[in-house]
């Protein structure tokens, strides 16, 4: 359970860019579902999903991890959580251009130190259960939309992290592409694992492998379903 | 065992990355390499500079006696080496000849000398230093060397030996003939020669034995071996001189190099350093990489420009600062510095290239890596 008090987030605090971009936030998350920030550009689901993931700190306000009050934590301790309990999938999925498909996915475990046989296995499952196995050598410039989406997911997951993070996954994906992302998550809910993502797309919110929604405007949650 | 196994996953991924960067990885082992040959280049032309001048004065007399006719060096009789035995403390006295011949075939300036002791050559022979067989050509032992001092009078000599010294500045257009050669290609007579040398029994009397000489010999000029040590210094550090500003002004251009490194990283680097952060990778992680990414390209650049450096001023002669050297000789442009390398000098050049790189490149890393990743993203 992730659960947020209060939680607010000024960027640029006392200069004149100052922006408030989450404003008193209280809520939970509930372990192996499905979440779904929503609402228009600008309203915070990114800033929100940024603090949860431990991508940044909250301004003002906790945010607890299965009950461990993680927002006051020095930055290794963020980065280990980041490292063991998340696996992010950004918007523009931010894979590493001229490095394989399977070095990007081998890339968090870097610092793990382990076998790199070991790694590499554990990568190459992750990339045969989404479909990319031949594609695994390949530059990671010459995957197709879907394809990298789904190299940016194999990353996310190779250190076998509970949690899922992805931000607007589906923002540059057709129908049929949204589709297989929404198969892959219900295949992740189904191995108990806990997706949150941000979208406005109504394919997502309406799909039903997703088990809350939380609507967003002007950096407040203003409607929590689910 | 695990960290080993992390650093080199570490590794892995920054020669990934520099492969990445080629061309402009490439670019800065350049400039970075330019920078430590030109340096190192000065360093090691001075360090070798500095060994010809201990080199030359290894066999410099404590005390050389002149005769002087109208304020200029004249020939000096051979009786004042009797007079200057005759002084308590002086001992090893000898008069010696040397002189200089332009020899209008190469048009270079040779140092004709009768070597004292060592190995006297034959009477029609000649002892050469490593400079003249290549002004003129010849480049065998054995080789007759001919000689001349006015229309008609060729003299011939034959080459017993090519003299090989740790001293080439010194020793490159030196040309050894026995006594009887000398006087006779100079038209010499007998009793006089160019100087006289003498060692003292001990060297805090050398003044002492000067005020005494300069009584005995008013004519003669005293010059000691301090004397000729400043000379030579003299010699050696405006040559050096020039060295030491050429490096500042490389050290210059290295020191604006390294903080426009620092001064920040691009938007694609600060990126890449965000992405590495939110998938799991401590602050450490992305410094250590970086320190890779850093030590390979300075490491690389440094080696590569020593060796350049080497290279250059041992194997080609310092042909960039041939200008210095050069001065009136026409026999020094071939001539090869003794390879002298002072150690201490080049792990300075290490420390004063490699870890300020090192630190300019880590310091804009860390200040990305210790930010929130979705702050260096943004």
């Amino acid at each position: 359970m992730i659960s947020l008090s209060d939680v607010s987030k000024t960027y640029n605090e006392g200069r004149p860019n100052e922006v408030a971009a989450l404003r008193s936030v209280t809520l939970d998350i509930a372990r192996e579902g499905v979440t779904v920030f929503m609402g228009p550009s600008g309203s915070g689901k990114t800033t929100l999903l940024s603090l949860v993931g431990c991508m940044a700190r909250p301004t003002t306000g906790r945010i607890t991890l299965d009950g461990e009050p993680v927002s006051g934590l020095p930055e290794r301790f963020l980065t280990e959580l980041r490292r063991v309990k998340f696996g992010f999938v950004f918007q523009r999925f931010n894979l590493i251009r001229g490095l394989s498909v399977l070095d990007n996915v081998m890339l968090p475990a870097a610092p793990l130190g382990e076998e790199p046989k070991t790694v590499q296995a554990r990568a190459m499952m992750r990339l045969e259960a989404l479909g990319l196995a031949e594609k695994a050598l390949m530059p990671v410039e010459v995957l197709s939309g879907g394809e990298t989406q789904r190299a940016a997911i194999a990353r996310a997951l190779v250190n076998d992290a509970p949690v899922l993070i992805a931000d607007e996954p589906t923002a540059n994906l057709d129908t049929a592409l949204t589709h297989r992302f929404l198969d892959i998550v219900a295949g992740l809910r189904d191995e108990g694992k806990t997706v949150i993502l941000t979208s406005h797309d109504p394919r997502i919110i309406a799909a039903s492998a997703v088990t809350a929604v939380v609507e967003m405007r002007d950096g407040k949650v203003v409607e929590v379903r689910g | 065992m695990k960290a080993l196994r992390r650093q080199r996953a570490l590794a892995d991924y920054t020669l990934a990355a520099l492969a990445r960067r080629k061309v402009k990885n490439l670019a800065l082992v350049g400039v970075f390499s330019l920078v430590v040959f030109l340096l190192a280049s000065a360093m090691f032309f001075a360090s070798a500079l500095r060994h010809e001048a201990s080199a030359a004065l290894e066999g410099v007399p404590d005390l050389i006696v002149q005769h002087l006719s109208l304020g200029r060096q004249g020939m000096i009789s051979e009786d004042r080496i009797a007079e200057l035995e005759s002084i308590r403390g002086v001992s090893k006295v000898r008069g010696r000849l040397w002189g200089y011949y332009y020899d209008r075939v190469s048009g270079a300036n040779y140092t004709v000398m009768v070597p004292d002791g060592g190995q006297m050559p034959a009477p029609g022979q000649v002892i050469v230093g490593e400079g003249i067989p290549r002004a003129r050509g010849l480049d065998w032992e054995g080789a007759p060397l001919f000689l001349s001092r006015k229309q008609g009078d060729l003299n011939r000599f034959d080459i017993a030996q090519i003299y090989s010294s740790d001293s080439a500045l010194l020793t490159a257009d030196l040309l050894l003939m026995n006594e009887a050669d000398f006087r006779a290609f100079f038209s010499v007579p007998e009793g006089v020669y160019t100087d006289i040398a003498a060692r003292v029994r001990n060297a805090n009397e050398l003044a002492t034995i000067i005020d005494k000489a300069t009584s005995l010999m008013p004519d003669e000029r005293f010059v000691s071996r301090d004397d000729i040590a400043r000379t030579y210094m003299k010699l050696f550090d405006w040559r050096e001189g020039l060295m030491v500003a050429l490096g500042a002004m490389a050290m210059l251009a290295f020191a604006i190099f390294a903080a426009d490194k620092a001064s920040g990283l691009s938007a694609e680097e600060a990126r890449e350093i965000g992405i590495l952060k939110a998938i799991g990778w401590d602050t450490r992680d992305v410094i250590a990489m970086k320190l890779w990414e850093g030590g390979l390209v300075s490491v690389g650049a440094f080696l590569l420009g020593a060796v350049a450096a080497y290279a250059h001023v041992f194997w080609f002669g310092a042909p960039l600062f041939a200008p210095v050297l050069k001065g009136w000789a026409v026999i020094y442009p071939d001539f090869a510095l003794a390879p002298v390398i002072d150690g201490s000098q080049l792990v300075t050049l290490f420390l004063l290239t490699v870890l300020p790189y090192a630190a300019a490149t880590v310091v804009p890393v860390w200040r990305a890596a210790s930010a929130d990743p979705d702050a260096v993203m943004r």
